[in-house]
């Protein structure tokens, strides 16, 4: 049997493995502040020992696109879109502290204010509470302050700042949560250090980052290439079969 | 089966349900005290299909694995407790809440419901009813002879009864407010109760604590934002039908193999 008819079936199978990816960032193109994966091939060679004609196709995620995503006004005081570079601090269910650039901020009923995910949101002090308030506002550089209830509309009350850090792009990663976090071997001592020259835009949220159309045509590209790999399969088929009738008329 | 198939029914199925809560929206943008929805998207948890740092041989490692995605969901509809416009109706028991809080009525259940929709009428006994006939909470009675009702800003409601110069002090309407009226449940007719999310309502007169006045003969019109809604319409139809084509180009390429191998 030609050995061909494995390196069709794991090309088409990486291929199926990237589309997905791609699908995932397609899904999630309405998702608030979604970073998109990227997908890419690494040729995986296998020489025994014979020709070193072997070489196996593998997908993997290099990585996380960074970039930003368009800002969108919604006029809503606690929705937070961090401006230029820089994440907004989430602690996240299993306590560890992890990255987001999603602001959409609820207050619970004990006042923690929490991302729409349900996890609490860093200030600069451990996760913010709100004693009640009239109004909120929130300053460009994460300041939160608050009118107390009753309380004179001129004399607002600064009450904690967003914890809004900014690693290096490079020692990020995406963990199973969807949350970006320090690679394992970039990680520091201590928590990550706030940045004070990080500046947040109350009223807007940052929409995913994902291309639709690029997502779109990656997936239109790794279709064909999944139907080149399946003629490369029935190709070594045709192959086997034509031996196979070579040897009857033997 | 191919796994970009569930991953894009997820992306369906997200914009579906955003696309009923855009609906919803639209459909009650002339309803007085409506407050408009929006569907919060998060991705859904990621799978790690190779670890990153897994060896590749005896002597090296892989620099990068692949975490996949399994697509995305609707964690939930938040409402947006913006103020609505102020319509002036001059009807005498129309009452708008001007700045945060709300009116209460009582259900027929005898639980306490909780409403932005100040349109409210007599009933045959007098009493103060919402358009669902449930009264005002705390009860205010119309006595048969009075005219001239007037509702003051801090919610006092005075008549005139019986032709007198004094008018007559009916009740006070009082307001409450909750630490987070987005964790309010809608249970439709424009009411809400309160759940464990939004707190105990803090009761209180109307322009004290925070409050808002009560303004007679204006009700509150919907916050639903016309054109936004639409743009978003126009979004969400053409995720969705990005998704559906992920789903199609999936679907031949099974159809591909089976009839090319086999």
């Amino acid at each position: 049997m030609d050995k061909a008819l494995y390196i069709g079936m794991s090309g088409a199978k990486q291929n199926m493995l990237a589309q997905r990816a791609h699908a995932n960032n397609l899904a999630n193109v309405s998702t608030t502040g979604f970073k998109k994966d990227f997908a890419q091939a690494r040729s995986m060679p296998v020489f025994g020992e014979h020709h070193p004609t072997r070489a196996y196709a593998m997908t993997e995620r290099p990585g996380t696109d960074l970039s930003a995503g368009a800002l969108m006004e919604t006029g809503r005081k606690l929705d937070v879109a961090v401006e230029g570079d820089g994440w907004l601090a989430v602690q996240n269910q299993r306590g560890e502290e992890v990255f987001t650039r999603s602001g959409s901020l609820q207050i619970d009923v004990n006042g923690l204010v929490r991302n729409a995910n349900g996890d609490m949101v860093m200030g600069n002090g451990g996760p913010v509470a709100l004693p009640p308030f009239d109004n909120v506002q929130i300053g460009t550089d994460g300041t939160i302050s608050i009118v107390p209830v009753g309380g004179p509309p001129d004399q607002l009350v600064e009450v904690d700042r967003l914890k809004l850090v900014n690693p290096p792009p490079a020692a990020l990663e995406k963990g199973e949560d969807g949350y970006l976090r320090r690679k394992p071997d970039q990680a520091l001592d201590g928590p990550e250090p706030p940045d004070g020259n990080m500046r947040v835009a109350s009223g807007f949220l940052e929409s995913s980052n994902v291309n639709a159309v690029e997502e779109m045509i990656a997936n239109l590209q790794l279709s064909r290439q999944y139907e080149m790999q399946v003629k490369v399969m029935s190709t070594a088929n045709e192959n086997s079969e034509a031996s196979a009738r070579l040897l009857q008329n033997l | 089966m191919h796994p970009a198939l569930w991953v894009s029914k997820t992306g369906l199925s997200a914009m579906d349900t955003k696309m009923s809560t855009i609906s919803n929206n639209l459909a009650n943008v002339n309803t007085t005290g409506f407050k408009r929805d929006r569907a919060v998207f998060q991705d859904l948890l990621y799978q790690v299909n190779r670890q990153p740092g897994g060896m590749s041989t005896e002597n090296s490692e892989l620099p990068s694995g692949l975490q996949l995605g399994t697509g995305v969901r609707v964690v939930g509809t938040t409402k947006q407790f913006s103020q609505g416009n102020l319509e002036v109706t001059e009807q005498p028991l129309d009452m708008a809440v001007n700045g945060r809080g709300f009116l209460q009525v009582l259900l027929p259940d005898g639980q306490v419901a909780y409403t932005r929709d100040g349109q409210f009428q007599l009933n045959s006994d007098g009493d103060i009813v919402n358009p669902d006939g449930y009264t005002l909470e705390p009860n205010i009675n119309v006595p048969e002879n009075a005219t001239n009702i007037t509702i003051g800003k801090d919610g006092t409601v005075t008549a005139v009864v019986d032709d007198q110069a004094a008018p007559v002090n009916l009740g006070e309407i009082t307001l409450v407010d909750f630490i987070n009226p987005q964790g309010l449940q809608a249970i439709g007719n424009n009411l809400y109760k309160e759940t464990n999310a939004s707190g105990d309502p803090a009761e209180g007169e109307p322009g004290i604590g925070g409050l808002g006045t009560i303004e007679q003969g204006a009700i509150e019109a919907s916050n639903v934002e016309v054109v936004e809604e639409l743009v978003s319409m126009i979004t969400t139809q053409r995720a969705y039908e990005m998704n559906s084509k992920v789903v199609s180009a999936t679907d031949q390429m099974l159809q591909f193999i089976t009839n090319n191998i086999g």
